[in-house]
Protein backbone atom coordinates (compact mmCIF):
# COMPACT_ATOMS: atom_id res chain seq x y z
CA UNK A 1 0.00 0.00 0.00
CA UNK A 2 3.09 2.45 -0.84
CA UNK A 3 2.28 4.04 -4.45
CA UNK A 4 -0.73 6.27 -3.34
CA UNK A 5 -1.82 7.87 -0.17
CA UNK A 6 -5.09 9.39 1.64
CA UNK A 7 -3.56 12.90 2.73
CA UNK A 8 -4.29 13.54 6.11
CA UNK A 9 -4.19 17.24 6.47
CA UNK A 10 -4.51 17.71 10.13
CA UNK A 11 -5.78 21.12 11.77
CA UNK A 12 -3.47 23.74 12.56
CA UNK A 13 -2.14 23.75 8.77
CA UNK A 14 -5.63 23.73 7.29
CA UNK A 15 -7.26 25.88 9.89
CA UNK A 16 -4.25 28.39 10.50
CA UNK A 17 -1.57 27.64 8.06
CA UNK A 18 -3.82 27.19 4.66
CA UNK A 19 -0.45 28.46 2.54
CA UNK A 20 1.48 25.01 3.25
CA UNK A 21 -1.14 23.13 2.43
CA UNK A 22 -0.51 25.02 -0.75
CA UNK A 23 3.49 24.52 -1.09
CA UNK A 24 2.61 20.64 0.31
CA UNK A 25 0.10 20.29 -2.68
CA UNK A 26 2.89 21.61 -5.33
CA UNK A 27 5.75 19.44 -4.04
CA UNK A 28 3.29 16.30 -3.75
CA UNK A 29 2.79 16.86 -7.28
CA UNK A 30 5.54 17.56 -8.61
CA UNK A 31 7.31 14.27 -7.42
CA UNK A 32 4.60 12.59 -8.43
CA UNK A 33 3.22 11.59 -5.37
CA UNK A 34 -0.57 10.25 -5.73
CA UNK A 35 -2.63 11.53 -3.08
CA UNK A 36 -6.08 11.61 -2.27
CA UNK A 37 -7.88 13.49 1.10
CA UNK A 38 -8.67 10.58 3.43
CA UNK A 39 -12.62 10.33 3.83
CA UNK A 40 -14.06 11.47 6.95
CA UNK A 41 -11.33 12.72 8.59
CA UNK A 42 -11.37 14.63 11.57
CA UNK A 43 -8.49 15.61 14.22
CA UNK A 44 -5.96 12.89 14.54
CA UNK A 45 -6.57 13.34 18.62
CA UNK A 46 -4.24 16.44 18.86
CA UNK A 47 -1.23 14.40 21.07
CA UNK A 48 -0.53 16.99 23.29
CA UNK A 49 -3.44 18.10 25.07
CA UNK A 50 -6.16 16.62 23.79
CA UNK A 51 -4.91 12.69 23.90
CA UNK A 52 -4.27 13.67 27.84
CA UNK A 53 -7.53 14.22 28.52
CA UNK A 54 -9.29 11.33 27.48
CA UNK A 55 -6.45 8.49 26.43
CA UNK A 56 -8.70 6.09 25.14
CA UNK A 57 -11.42 8.41 23.25
CA UNK A 58 -7.66 9.05 21.24
CA UNK A 59 -7.36 5.51 20.53
CA UNK A 60 -10.98 4.83 19.30
CA UNK A 61 -10.43 8.04 17.03
CA UNK A 62 -7.16 7.44 15.58
CA UNK A 63 -8.17 3.75 15.17
CA UNK A 64 -11.34 4.90 13.33
CA UNK A 65 -9.01 6.74 10.73
CA UNK A 66 -6.76 3.96 10.27
CA UNK A 67 -9.80 1.71 9.47
CA UNK A 68 -11.06 4.16 7.13
CA UNK A 69 -7.80 3.94 5.24
CA UNK A 70 -7.73 0.13 5.02
CA UNK A 71 -10.88 0.01 3.97
CA UNK A 72 -9.42 2.16 0.54
CA UNK A 73 -6.30 0.27 0.60
CA UNK A 74 -4.11 3.26 0.82
CA UNK A 75 -2.06 4.13 3.81
CA UNK A 76 -2.50 7.59 5.36
CA UNK A 77 0.04 10.58 4.47
CA UNK A 78 0.57 13.05 7.26
CA UNK A 79 1.60 17.00 6.71
CA UNK A 80 2.42 17.48 10.87
CA UNK A 81 4.71 15.60 13.17
CA UNK A 82 1.57 16.00 16.00
CA UNK A 83 -0.53 13.98 13.53
CA UNK A 84 2.08 11.71 12.85
CA UNK A 85 3.05 10.76 16.16
CA UNK A 86 -0.87 10.52 17.31
CA UNK A 87 -1.82 8.12 14.35
CA UNK A 88 1.63 6.21 14.63
CA UNK A 89 1.27 5.55 18.70
CA UNK A 90 -2.23 4.57 18.20
CA UNK A 91 -0.97 1.83 15.29
CA UNK A 92 1.56 0.75 18.19
CA UNK A 93 -0.75 0.50 20.57
CA UNK A 94 -3.11 -1.53 18.86
CA UNK A 95 -0.77 -4.49 18.37
CA UNK A 96 -1.93 -4.97 21.57
CA UNK A 97 -5.05 -8.14 21.31
CA UNK A 98 -6.92 -6.57 24.42
CA UNK A 99 -6.54 -2.82 23.13
CA UNK A 100 -7.44 -3.75 19.41
CA UNK A 101 -10.48 -5.97 20.82
CA UNK A 102 -11.90 -3.32 23.36
CA UNK A 103 -11.40 -0.66 20.36
CA UNK A 104 -13.05 -2.73 17.95
CA UNK A 105 -15.94 -3.25 20.09
CA UNK A 106 -16.62 0.63 20.17
CA UNK A 107 -15.96 0.87 16.11
CA UNK A 108 -18.62 -1.93 15.26
CA UNK A 109 -20.94 0.59 16.84
CA UNK A 110 -19.70 2.78 13.62
CA UNK A 111 -19.85 -0.18 11.33
CA UNK A 112 -16.28 -0.26 11.40
CA UNK A 113 -13.59 -2.66 12.27
CA UNK A 114 -9.63 -1.58 12.62
CA UNK A 115 -7.33 -4.96 11.31
CA UNK A 116 -4.01 -3.04 11.30
CA UNK A 117 -3.33 -2.87 7.76
CA UNK A 118 -2.97 0.83 6.71
CA UNK A 119 0.33 2.58 7.69
CA UNK A 120 1.11 6.08 8.54
CA UNK A 121 4.16 8.38 6.67
CA UNK A 122 4.75 11.84 7.48
CA UNK A 123 6.11 13.90 4.19
CA UNK A 124 9.56 13.97 5.83
CA UNK A 125 9.48 10.51 5.65
CA UNK A 126 8.25 10.16 2.12
CA UNK A 127 10.46 12.43 0.57
CA UNK A 128 14.02 11.34 2.45
CA UNK A 129 13.76 8.22 -0.07
CA UNK A 130 13.04 10.44 -3.04
CA UNK A 131 16.58 11.81 -3.53
CA UNK A 132 17.15 11.39 -7.28
CA UNK A 133 13.68 12.34 -7.72
CA UNK A 134 14.15 16.03 -5.67
CA UNK A 135 16.98 16.65 -7.33
CA UNK A 136 15.89 16.22 -11.05
CA UNK A 137 13.23 18.69 -9.95
CA UNK A 138 15.45 21.39 -8.85
CA UNK A 139 15.02 24.59 -10.77
CA UNK A 140 16.15 27.17 -8.80
CA UNK A 141 18.93 25.85 -6.29
CA UNK A 142 18.38 27.33 -2.86
CA UNK A 143 21.56 28.75 -1.62
CA UNK A 144 21.04 31.74 0.32
CA UNK A 145 19.70 29.75 2.92
CA UNK A 146 22.05 28.75 5.65
CA UNK A 147 19.39 26.67 7.74
CA UNK A 148 19.34 25.58 11.17
CA UNK A 149 17.61 22.06 10.83
CA UNK A 150 14.54 21.42 13.31
CA UNK A 151 13.42 18.13 13.16
CA UNK A 152 10.75 18.09 16.08
CA UNK A 153 10.33 16.16 18.63
CA UNK A 154 7.77 13.70 17.45
CA UNK A 155 9.92 13.10 13.80
CA UNK A 156 12.10 10.92 15.98
CA UNK A 157 10.40 10.29 19.62
CA UNK A 158 9.33 7.97 20.75
CA UNK A 159 11.72 5.76 18.44
CA UNK A 160 10.32 2.76 19.12
CA UNK A 161 7.28 4.12 17.16
CA UNK A 162 8.46 6.35 14.68
CA UNK A 163 11.41 5.46 12.75
CA UNK A 164 11.41 8.16 10.42
CA UNK A 165 15.80 9.55 11.31
CA UNK A 166 18.26 8.16 14.19
CA UNK A 167 17.06 9.36 17.50
CA UNK A 168 21.01 10.52 18.31
CA UNK A 169 22.34 13.48 15.51
CA UNK A 170 18.94 12.92 13.06
CA UNK A 171 20.54 13.78 9.55
CA UNK A 172 17.05 13.11 6.91
CA UNK A 173 16.01 17.22 7.03
CA UNK A 174 20.11 17.93 6.70
CA UNK A 175 20.07 15.61 3.70
CA UNK A 176 17.07 17.15 2.31
CA UNK A 177 18.53 20.89 2.63
CA UNK A 178 21.74 19.86 0.76
CA UNK A 179 19.83 18.34 -2.14
CA UNK A 180 18.27 21.64 -2.61
CA UNK A 181 21.50 23.48 -2.05
CA UNK A 182 20.94 24.92 0.88
CA UNK A 183 23.56 25.20 3.82
CA UNK A 184 23.32 23.81 6.89
CA UNK A 185 24.36 26.25 9.52
CA UNK A 186 23.25 23.83 12.64
CA UNK A 187 21.77 20.34 13.12
CA UNK A 188 20.60 19.28 16.59
CA UNK A 189 22.25 16.37 18.30
CA UNK A 190 19.25 15.84 20.28
CA UNK A 191 15.89 17.49 18.48
CA UNK A 192 15.06 19.81 20.62
CA UNK A 193 11.36 20.89 21.58
CA UNK A 194 9.86 24.19 20.25
CA UNK A 195 8.39 24.76 23.10
CA UNK A 196 5.19 24.76 21.60
CA UNK A 197 3.54 22.34 23.92
CA UNK A 198 2.98 24.75 26.96
CA UNK A 199 2.02 27.58 24.99
CA UNK A 200 -1.41 28.61 25.92
CA UNK A 201 -0.61 27.03 29.20
CA UNK A 202 2.81 28.57 30.65
CA UNK A 203 4.15 31.80 28.00
CA UNK A 204 7.31 32.14 30.24
CA UNK A 205 8.61 28.58 30.01
CA UNK A 206 7.27 28.07 26.76
CA UNK A 207 9.29 31.32 25.66
CA UNK A 208 12.13 30.28 27.08
CA UNK A 209 12.28 26.61 26.27
CA UNK A 210 12.22 28.54 22.29
CA UNK A 211 15.00 30.75 22.97
CA UNK A 212 17.10 27.90 23.97
CA UNK A 213 16.83 26.62 20.82
CA UNK A 214 16.43 29.62 18.59
CA UNK A 215 19.79 31.29 20.40
CA UNK A 216 21.93 28.02 19.43
CA UNK A 217 20.67 28.72 15.79
CA UNK A 218 21.83 32.37 15.84
CA UNK A 219 25.33 31.46 17.25
CA UNK A 220 25.64 28.88 14.77
CA UNK A 221 25.20 31.65 12.23
CA UNK A 222 21.83 30.21 10.49
CA UNK A 223 19.91 32.86 8.48
CA UNK A 224 16.63 30.44 8.65
CA UNK A 225 15.05 27.58 10.04
CA UNK A 226 13.86 24.53 8.30
CA UNK A 227 11.24 22.55 10.00
CA UNK A 228 8.53 19.75 8.82
CA UNK A 229 6.49 20.22 12.29
CA UNK A 230 3.35 23.06 11.57
CA UNK A 231 3.50 23.30 15.46
CA UNK A 232 7.31 24.57 15.28
CA UNK A 233 6.90 26.49 12.60
CA UNK A 234 3.53 28.15 13.87
CA UNK A 235 6.09 28.51 17.53
CA UNK A 236 9.40 29.93 15.32
CA UNK A 237 6.91 32.11 12.81
CA UNK A 238 4.69 34.24 15.36
CA UNK A 239 6.57 33.59 19.07
CA UNK A 240 10.42 34.71 18.61
CA UNK A 241 11.16 38.10 19.46
CA UNK A 242 13.68 38.96 17.16
CA UNK A 243 13.25 36.12 15.15
CA UNK A 244 14.58 34.06 12.55
CA UNK A 245 12.43 33.50 10.08
CA UNK A 246 11.13 29.62 9.89
CA UNK A 247 11.07 27.38 6.44
CA UNK A 248 8.57 24.49 6.48
CA UNK A 249 9.55 21.36 4.72
CA UNK A 250 7.85 21.65 1.45
CA UNK A 251 8.30 25.69 0.95
CA UNK A 252 11.59 25.30 1.06
CA UNK A 253 11.33 22.28 -1.87
CA UNK A 254 8.29 24.33 -3.36
CA UNK A 255 10.96 27.18 -3.93
CA UNK A 256 13.47 24.76 -5.50
CA UNK A 257 11.48 23.64 -7.63
CA UNK A 258 10.74 26.74 -9.20
CA UNK A 259 7.68 28.09 -6.93
CA UNK A 260 7.89 31.88 -6.46
CA UNK A 261 7.22 33.16 -3.11
CA UNK A 262 4.22 34.62 -4.17
CA UNK A 263 2.13 31.86 -5.08
CA UNK A 264 2.97 29.46 -2.30
CA UNK A 265 1.66 32.09 0.36
CA UNK A 266 4.99 33.11 2.29
CA UNK A 267 3.88 36.99 2.41
CA UNK A 268 1.39 35.73 5.44
CA UNK A 269 4.71 34.65 7.37
CA UNK A 270 5.13 36.76 10.30
CA UNK A 271 8.62 36.69 10.45
CA UNK A 272 9.56 37.77 6.86
CA UNK A 273 11.40 35.65 4.59
CA UNK A 274 13.75 38.07 2.56
CA UNK A 275 14.58 37.09 -0.99
CA UNK B 1 -2.80 13.06 48.78
CA UNK B 2 -4.59 10.91 47.37
CA UNK B 3 -3.41 7.24 48.52
CA UNK B 4 -5.97 5.53 45.65
CA UNK B 5 -3.34 7.06 42.74
CA UNK B 6 -1.06 3.76 42.43
CA UNK B 7 -4.14 1.87 41.84
CA UNK B 8 -5.77 4.02 39.87
CA UNK B 9 -2.97 3.96 37.59
CA UNK B 10 -2.56 0.41 37.71
CA UNK B 11 -6.23 -0.28 36.56
CA UNK B 12 -5.81 1.73 33.34
CA UNK B 13 -2.72 0.65 32.23
CA UNK B 14 -2.00 -2.90 34.17
CA UNK B 15 1.15 -3.60 32.59
CA UNK B 16 2.77 -0.51 33.69
CA UNK B 17 6.35 -0.24 34.83
CA UNK B 18 5.88 3.02 36.99
CA UNK B 19 7.41 0.80 39.90
CA UNK B 20 10.79 0.31 38.16
CA UNK B 21 12.02 3.72 38.76
CA UNK B 22 15.53 4.23 40.27
CA UNK B 23 15.05 7.75 41.03
CA UNK B 24 18.06 8.27 38.75
CA UNK B 25 16.91 11.13 36.89
CA UNK B 26 17.79 11.50 33.70
CA UNK B 27 13.96 12.03 32.70
CA UNK B 28 14.36 15.57 34.78
CA UNK B 29 17.58 16.16 33.39
CA UNK B 30 16.39 15.92 29.55
CA UNK B 31 13.48 18.10 30.33
CA UNK B 32 13.00 21.30 28.81
CA UNK B 33 10.12 22.54 31.41
CA UNK B 34 12.39 21.17 34.54
CA UNK B 35 14.86 23.16 33.34
CA UNK B 36 13.11 26.39 33.41
CA UNK B 37 11.20 25.93 36.56
CA UNK B 38 8.46 23.44 34.85
CA UNK B 39 7.18 19.79 35.93
CA UNK B 40 9.45 17.81 38.39
CA UNK B 41 9.32 14.32 36.28
CA UNK B 42 11.40 12.47 38.48
CA UNK B 43 9.70 13.70 41.90
CA UNK B 44 6.42 13.37 39.60
CA UNK B 45 7.01 9.76 39.26
CA UNK B 46 8.09 8.95 42.98
CA UNK B 47 5.19 10.53 44.06
CA UNK B 48 2.93 9.08 41.81
CA UNK B 49 3.97 5.39 42.66
CA UNK B 50 3.44 5.99 46.41
CA UNK B 51 -0.42 8.16 45.61
CA UNK B 52 1.38 11.15 47.37
CA UNK B 53 0.14 13.40 44.47
CA UNK B 54 -3.55 15.54 44.58
CA UNK B 55 -4.84 14.79 41.72
CA UNK B 56 -7.49 17.40 41.93
CA UNK B 57 -4.58 20.35 42.43
CA UNK B 58 -1.25 19.48 41.22
CA UNK B 59 -0.83 21.96 38.63
CA UNK B 60 2.69 20.72 37.46
CA UNK B 61 1.57 17.82 35.69
CA UNK B 62 0.16 20.79 32.79
CA UNK B 63 4.01 22.01 32.24
CA UNK B 64 4.47 18.74 30.60
CA UNK B 65 5.62 19.30 26.30
CA UNK B 66 5.31 15.80 25.75
CA UNK B 67 8.15 16.08 23.38
CA UNK B 68 9.11 12.42 24.87
CA UNK B 69 12.42 12.75 25.69
CA UNK B 70 11.98 11.33 29.35
CA UNK B 71 10.76 8.08 28.03
CA UNK B 72 13.59 8.32 25.37
CA UNK B 73 16.26 8.32 27.94
CA UNK B 74 14.77 6.47 30.81
CA UNK B 75 16.69 3.24 31.09
CA UNK B 76 14.02 1.28 32.88
CA UNK B 77 11.31 1.51 30.28
CA UNK B 78 9.51 3.47 33.02
CA UNK B 79 7.95 5.88 29.92
CA UNK B 80 7.27 8.84 32.17
CA UNK B 81 5.40 10.45 29.40
CA UNK B 82 2.31 7.95 28.65
CA UNK B 83 2.45 8.11 32.77
CA UNK B 84 2.09 11.65 33.16
CA UNK B 85 -0.58 11.27 30.13
CA UNK B 86 -2.66 8.74 32.69
CA UNK B 87 -1.94 11.01 35.58
CA UNK B 88 -3.18 14.21 33.40
CA UNK B 89 -6.18 11.34 32.46
CA UNK B 90 -7.35 10.98 35.93
CA UNK B 91 -6.73 14.71 37.09
CA UNK B 92 -9.02 15.85 34.24
CA UNK B 93 -11.48 13.97 35.29
CA UNK B 94 -11.67 15.56 38.76
CA UNK B 95 -11.76 19.04 37.39
CA UNK B 96 -7.85 19.56 36.89
CA UNK B 97 -7.36 20.59 33.34
CA UNK B 98 -6.18 23.81 32.03
CA UNK B 99 -9.60 25.84 30.29
CA UNK B 100 -6.98 25.87 26.90
CA UNK B 101 -7.34 22.49 26.79
CA UNK B 102 -10.79 22.09 27.82
CA UNK B 103 -11.78 24.87 24.98
CA UNK B 104 -10.25 22.76 22.69
CA UNK B 105 -11.92 19.67 23.48
CA UNK B 106 -15.30 21.55 22.85
CA UNK B 107 -14.01 22.47 19.68
CA UNK B 108 -13.35 19.22 18.82
CA UNK B 109 -16.16 17.49 20.15
CA UNK B 110 -18.45 20.55 17.93
CA UNK B 111 -16.47 20.60 15.02
CA UNK B 112 -14.24 17.72 14.12
CA UNK B 113 -10.91 20.09 14.54
CA UNK B 114 -8.99 20.91 17.49
CA UNK B 115 -8.06 24.62 16.08
CA UNK B 116 -11.22 27.39 14.77
CA UNK B 117 -12.24 28.08 11.27
CA UNK B 118 -12.04 31.35 11.19
CA UNK B 119 -12.70 34.36 8.83
CA UNK B 120 -8.90 34.40 8.23
CA UNK B 121 -8.69 30.71 7.57
CA UNK B 122 -11.65 31.30 4.54
CA UNK B 123 -9.78 33.77 3.27
CA UNK B 124 -6.41 32.24 3.12
CA UNK B 125 -7.98 28.91 1.28
CA UNK B 126 -10.25 30.80 -0.87
CA UNK B 127 -6.67 33.14 -1.99
CA UNK B 128 -4.78 29.52 -2.19
CA UNK B 129 -7.18 28.33 -3.90
CA UNK B 130 -7.75 25.63 -1.55
CA UNK B 131 -11.07 23.68 -0.88
CA UNK B 132 -13.18 25.54 1.88
CA UNK B 133 -12.47 22.09 4.39
CA UNK B 134 -15.40 20.73 5.56
CA UNK B 135 -15.73 18.07 8.19
CA UNK B 136 -18.55 15.66 6.64
CA UNK B 137 -21.19 15.42 9.01
CA UNK B 138 -21.55 12.03 9.62
CA UNK B 139 -17.74 11.97 11.26
CA UNK B 140 -19.34 13.93 13.46
CA UNK B 141 -22.37 11.68 14.34
CA UNK B 142 -19.34 8.98 14.76
CA UNK B 143 -17.35 11.09 16.76
CA UNK B 144 -20.44 11.58 19.46
CA UNK B 145 -20.82 8.08 19.77
CA UNK B 146 -17.25 7.86 20.29
CA UNK B 147 -16.80 10.76 23.18
CA UNK B 148 -20.32 9.70 24.74
CA UNK B 149 -19.03 5.77 25.15
CA UNK B 150 -15.51 7.06 26.25
CA UNK B 151 -13.40 9.21 28.86
CA UNK B 152 -13.56 12.36 27.13
CA UNK B 153 -17.77 12.09 27.41
CA UNK B 154 -16.91 12.49 31.73
CA UNK B 155 -14.80 15.35 31.85
CA UNK B 156 -16.04 18.28 32.70
CA UNK B 157 -15.50 20.66 29.92
CA UNK B 158 -17.04 24.29 31.37
CA UNK B 159 -15.43 26.85 32.25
Amino acid sequence: MNDEFYLFRGCLIPTRLPFLERSSLLVLDRLGIRHELLPGATCCVEPIGLRSLALDTWLVVAARMLSIAESGGKDILTLCNGCYVSLKEARHALESREERDRVNSILAELGMEYKGKADVHHLCGIVKDMESRVRSCVVRPQQDFRVAVHPGCHIVRPSAVTGIDSRFSPHVLSDIAKWVGSEVAYSEDWPKCCGGGISGINEEISARVLEDSVSDFRNAGANSILTPCPFCFAQFDLKQKEGLPVLYLSELLALSFGASPESIGMKYHRTKVVF
Amino acid sequence: MDPSLPDALRKVLPEMDLWKCHQCGQCSGVCPSFQHGGIRTREIIERASVGALELSKEPSIWLCMMCQGCTERCQLGVDPATVITLIRNLAAEVGNRPDHFAEEARLFIDTGLSFPKTGLTKKLRKEMGLDELEVDPSSLEDLKVIVGITRLGRVKLER
